[in-house]
């Protein structure tokens, strides 16, 4: 046992600073999809999205990240007007905030403060549950990977928890399938208050490619009332981290969009 | 080592089936049968050892059921013409036990999905008993379990201790993806076919990428490929490390876990820099791959030399640490013949001293240049899965230098277009970290007709229930892991 002691302390410090610091993503990670041009566009382009997330009229180009799966259709159909940004800042307190054109991020900041106050009580520990609704798998890897020590979210005060008793996040991946509808519904029932839901994936914020398959309901805010909205098929451990953050209401103005 | 292309034709055959032999790409050997003539078919087909992969309903060139068997390098394909509300044809379920759940599956969605509670439509609060006594107590496990794992249910029935029976319930996250790749193009429905499980992206793409070409007749030009067995190797190491972490953390060697999820998170993050995406997503396509791989091939290398040293050093600590090996040690013994008998594939089935491995057995892709050493152990119990995982890692590390230096060494086309307005049909398949994947795709008019995967992880869950002979409550989780599946693989 001594030795494994000693091999963990050879590999000194991994884990990231973050959100102290900012973690660069490497350079062609496809973090998210901005819009760099969103004048009139022809209404042909909304053909190029698997999952309907452009939308191209009243002359101007809106992209819905909610149900952008960062697949780079549009990016190489369009490169003057999409271009994937290697950040990590891409969950939303709304879904709306989720809708972005040109230049601007969406105003977030009212509902931020919003849950801010709904989620004041769970400013310095929360503990989360997981529950999977229905993902691919992948996000629960990119979930597992917070426990490791590269991310290691317990230094922040965030714990995993067995039972949805103790929970104050519902952390749930995956579009809702009709027979995890009532599983996670009750996980939700015997959470104390104050609690928060995150949809972590963009398949539990819309149910993107999934939506329209057979026992498929949709994102999880058919179901249960979301706090927070995660992007990203699958969202990075470092962009989960920043979405549960945003529901500990513990990100500042700046930091937060 | 590479297998010698084989002759196809009925006469080469170790065995004669009845029925009408049908035109098929080179290793494959397709029958047409009556319903009547199944049951001798299959007969034959099982006294040679014939593994039976999947059965489903084809539409294409006339609707049929299919039955898939792999059979000495080779692909024996029985299509028997049926259309639904014709009369059933008989089951094979007796003889073969891995075709249990593939029939079960296909009567329910034939049927339709309506009726909850059925095997494909799980009901979370519905099981039925079958062990009777004093002191014994049904406990249902999940789909919501503690700790951050998929949604699949295990109805276990236990005095307490031991584990008389265990059910394995699949399908809570069925999500109709095969269904909703119709007439879909191909380079969309890629997408969707590396969203089944997210965590073998590559394998899965790869799969479907294979019966798009093998249906159109094209194929992926040779630097594709390497980059697309690049991809699948980095993917099965990451893949195997999981397991082996999710081992030490069942066995609270803390250090252990953190060590290899450090390796495994390198890998993703290798993955990242190669593709853009930590799962390699939307870097492959029917007809090749989307564009050239980001990194320098000099910094995989380096990247590759640092991981494998570190590793031999880990893998020596986990295998010298006792109160880590011993909980594996006997645990979860699977014999050689349930393997067989439940056509099992992967590092399962690899675990007990059976060699099946689709990159052996039918190379593909790069796998026909590239030399490939097959590990096994004789065991049978997770100790030996850890083993077989152990030695693979070890052998893609092998597989991913032979393929960077052909790299290296030449340059050439990434992708080819694929035809326009075609139609055909196809298999292609792979071996993904958790077994062999086989893919079905019919292409009509230049869209997604219909398709079917057959996936590792359904037809190796089914083994699960049987993996309990001697072992307790406590040995679950480590039993689990060293299965190393995916449910959103196996419900699709």
């Amino acid at each position: 046992m001594l030795e494994w002691i000693l091999r963990g302390l050879r590999g000194g410090r991994v884990t990231t600073r973050y959100p102290a610091c900012d973690e660069q993503p490497p350079a062609r990670f496809r973090g998210r999809v901005d819009v760099l041009d969103d004048g009139q566009a022809d209404p042909a382009l909304e053909e190029v999205c698997p999952t309907a997330a452009i939308l191209a009229r009243d002359g101007r180009v809106r992209l819905d990240r909610g149900r952008c799966i960062l697949c780079g259709a549009c990016v190489q159909a369009a490169p003057d007007r999409f271009a994937f940004r290697p950040s990590y800042q891409t969950a939303s307190p709304r879904r709306e905030g989720l809708w972005v054109g040109a230049g601007q991020e969406a105003d977030v900041w009212p509902a931020i403060r919003t849950l801010r106050d709904h989620a004041g009580a769970l400013r310095n520990s929360v503990s989360v549950r997981h529950v999977d609704a229905g993902s691919d798998g992948s996000e629960e890897w990119e979930i597992h990977a917070l426990t490791n020590p590269y991310y290691d979210v317990q230094r922040l005060g965030i714990t995993f928890t067995p039972s949805p008793r103790h929970a104050d996040i519902l952390l749930v991946t995956g579009a809702v399938t009709a027979p995890m509808r009532r599983p996670m519904q009750l996980a939700f029932e015997v959470m104390p208050g104050p609690k928060a839901v995150i949809a972590a994936g963009t398949e539990a914020c819309s149910g993107a490619l999934t939506a329209g398959g057979e026992d498929v309901l949709g994102g999880v805010d058919r179901v249960l009332p979301v706090d927070v909205y995660i992007p990203g098929s699958p969202p990075s451990p470092i962009a989960l981290l920043h979405g549960i953050l945003l529901a500990m209401g513990r990100l500042g103005e700046e930091r937060a969009a | 080592m590479t297998l010698e292309p084989l002759p196809t034709g009925r006469r080469e055959l170790p065995v004669s089936l009845p029925g009408a032999p049908e035109d098929a790409p080179p290793g494959e050997l397709r029958v047409r049968i009556a319903p009547r003539e199944l049951a001798p078919a299959a007969k034959a087909l099982h006294e040679v050892h014939a593994r039976l992969v999947t059965m489903f309903l084809a539409r294409s060139p006339e609707p049929s059921l299919v039955w898939v068997f792999a059979l000495r390098g080779r692909l024996v394909v029985l299509r028997c013409p049926w259309e639904e509300g014709q009369e059933p044809v008989p089951s094979l379920g007796d003889a073969w036990p891995a075709a249990r759940w593939a029939e079960r599956e296909l009567a329910e969605r034939l049927a339709g999905l309506a009726r909850p509670g059925a095997f494909t439509r799980p009901d979370p609060d519905r099981a039925t008993r079958q062990v009777e006594g004093l002191d014994v107590f049904t406990l249902p496990y999940g789909p919501v379990r503690s700790g951050v794992f998929e949604a699949i249910q295990f109805v276990i029935e236990t005095g307490g201790e031991d584990i008389p029976r265990l059910q394995t319930r699949p399908f809570f996250k069925h999500r109709g993806l095969e269904r909703r790749m119709r007439d879909m193009t191909p380079e969309r429905a890629v997408y969707v076919a590396e969203r089944i499980a997210g965590i073998a992206s590559v394998a899965w793409a790869t799969a479907f990428s294979q019966a798009v070409e093998q249906a159109l007749g094209v194929e992926a030009p040779p630097r594709a490929q390497r980059w697309r067995a690049v991809l699948a190797e980095t993917e099965r190491i990451a893949n195997h490390l999981d397991v082996i972490a999710k081992e030490a953390e069942t066995a609270s060697l803390h250090v252990g876990q953190a060590r290899f999820l450090i390796h495994k998170e390198n890998l993703l993050r290798l993955q990242a820099a190669l593709t853009g995406s930590r799962f390699a997503r939307g870097a492959l396509v029917p007809g090749g791959i989307r564009q050239e791989c980001a990194i320098a091939l000099d910094a995989l290398l380096a990247a590759l030399e640092s991981f494998q040293r570190e590793l031999r050093r880990d893998r020596k600590l986990f295998l010298g640490t006792a109160s880590m090996t011993d909980r594996l040690i006997g645990t979860g013994q699977l014999d050689r013949e349930t393997i067989e008998d439940y056509g099992a594939v992967g590092p399962l089935a690899r675990g007990s001293g059976v060699a099946v491995d689709a990159r052996h057995e039918r190379p593909y892709g790069d796998y026909r240049r590239l030399g490939l050493q097959i590990v096994t152990h004789e065991q049978g119990d997770a100790m030996a899965r850890i083993h077989v995982r152990f030695g693979e890692i070890a052998e893609s590390v092998r597989i991913l230098r032979q393929a960077i230096d052909q790299l290296r060494r030449r340059d050439g086309e990434l992708r080819l277009p694929l035809p326009e307005r075609t139609s055909g049909a196809g298999f292609g398949w792979t071996e993904a970290p958790q077994g062999e994947l086989l893919a079905w795709v019919e292409i009509d008019d230049g869209r997604v007709a219909n398709v079917h995967f057959a996936a590792p992880d359904l037809r190796n869950w089914a083994l699960f229930e049987h993996a309990f002979p001697k072992d307790v409550l406590t040995d679950f989780a480590f039993i689990e892991h060293s299965f190393g599946l995916t449910p959103a693989g196996a419900d699709r």
